[in-house]
């Protein structure tokens, strides 16, 4: 036998099955149908390796787009769409005497990295306008489009508040992050949190997110980091116009346009009554100054 | 239009991955006006039946829009 020695670190898997709620030993947590599950990214941790963009490229089989480069530093992706479901936003600051100066404070002051991906949001905008049902709310409390049932109308796509759902421009139809309702359903967790290395992005109950995530913040003021808040918490920036709350939210060091989120998000269907009666009096006043100025011709 | 022969290794949603007789996977999305449904391509990856696949380039993706599926003779396996 002439194998090289390391050969015994890496030594073939004897399971013969997947291990059972396997998301117990990855992510602490177990998976059952009824809860609410979601995401917590702490930017603060994030180092932009983009290893859970490539993971949910692997896990969905999604192409890579957007080739060429996108002339935005080490970003490559540029953005959310139909065939990139996490993306990893790379924003150079300028604060600190200069983007590039010499004295710049702790915690990533000079640059910051953040792993955007759908929020699935409580009072999802996207799942309000689908005129067809493909857009729907799974038993993990994540917001789905069902590929089948999708007929490409693309009224998700203004709907989100947050520019997360596009339509393809190969298929036809409405693609976004699926928070892997798939692995989900078979005891796993999503792929891009498993990869992630840091723990930037983890993945569990929402109410246990939300108390680790409130812990973390009063942390990192306790470190000196006063400008961490939460985004998409209750009560929270994010989590306004209805939204409720985001089942993926984010810990910021900075204003939310910063990371390119809007500051108040809403729900489009906030608007659709105010439009509506814009409209109709519109109508009316065209309508009565066209009977004015005829009844005043015949006169 | 341009075909492939291989077998589909993998399926999600409306995307597969075509793996040739030469051993390379390729990453195909079903057309809209493809014949052939999402729901025929699990069965296919599970037979592991050989299949050519008519497509076109994708657009903006490294990538193909498979736009005819047709399942071969099994030759020689």
């Amino acid at each position: 036998m002439n194998d090289h020695p390391r050969i015994s670190d890496f030594s073939g898997s004897d399971l013969d099955r997947m291990i059972p709620d396997e998301s117990r030993f990855t992510a602490g947590v177990l998976i059952e149908p009824g809860k609410s599950y979601g995401f917590f990214t702490d930017t603060t941790v994030c180092i932009g390796c983009k290893a859970c963009e490539v993971a949910c490229k692997e896990w969905n089989n999604l192409p890579a787009d957007h080739i060429g480069l996108t002339g935005q530093s080490f970003d490559n992706t540029g953005e959310l769409s139909a065939n990139t479901w996490r993306h990893v936003a790379f924003v150079e600051k300028s604060g600190c005497g200069g983007v590039r100066d010499n004295s710049e404070a702790p915690y990533q002051s000079g640059w910051l990295m953040l792993s955007d991906v759908c929020k699935h949001c409580h009072n999802a905008p996207c799942l309000e306008a689908c005129p067809t049902g493909a857009i729907f709310r799974t038993e993990f409390d994540t917001v789905v489009v069902q590929q089948d049932i999708c007929n490409g109308c693309g009224y998700c796509v203004p709907a989100c508040p947050f520019g997360v759902v596009a339509v393809s421009e190969n298929d036809g139809k409405a693609h976004k992050c699926t928070l892997c309702y798939d692995r989900l359903k078979g005891g796993l967790e999503p792929a891009c949190s498993k990869a992630c290395p840091t723990d930037s992005i983890q993945f569990g109950e929402l109410s246990d997110l939300q108390a680790r995530a409130a812990v973390r913040v009063e942390q990192l003021h306790g470190q000196g980091v006063g400008s961490a808040y939460l985004y998409g918490t209750p009560g929270a920036p994010g989590a306004t116009g209805g939204l409720e709350h985001l089942n993926a939210f984010f810990l910021l060091t900075d204003r939310p346009e910063v990371y390119n989120f809007p500051v108040a998000p809403t729900r489009a269907s906030n608007r659709v009554a105010p439009s509506l009666l814009s409209g109709l009096l519109t109508v009316a006043a065209l309508a009565t100054a066209a009977s004015f100025i005829l009844s005043s011709r015949d006169r | 239009m341009a075909t492939m022969d291989g077998r589909i290794t993998l399926v999600q949603e409306s995307r597969f991955q075509l793996t040739d007789e030469a051993g390379v996977s390729h990453l195909f999305t079903l057309s809209p006006w493809c014949a052939a449904e999402p729901a025929q391509l699990r069965p296919l990856a599970h037979s592991q039946a050989p299949v050519r696949v008519t497509y076109k380039a994708g657009v903006d993706v490294i990538g193909q829009v498979a736009q005819r599926i047709d399942v071969q003779a099994e030759a020689g396996r």
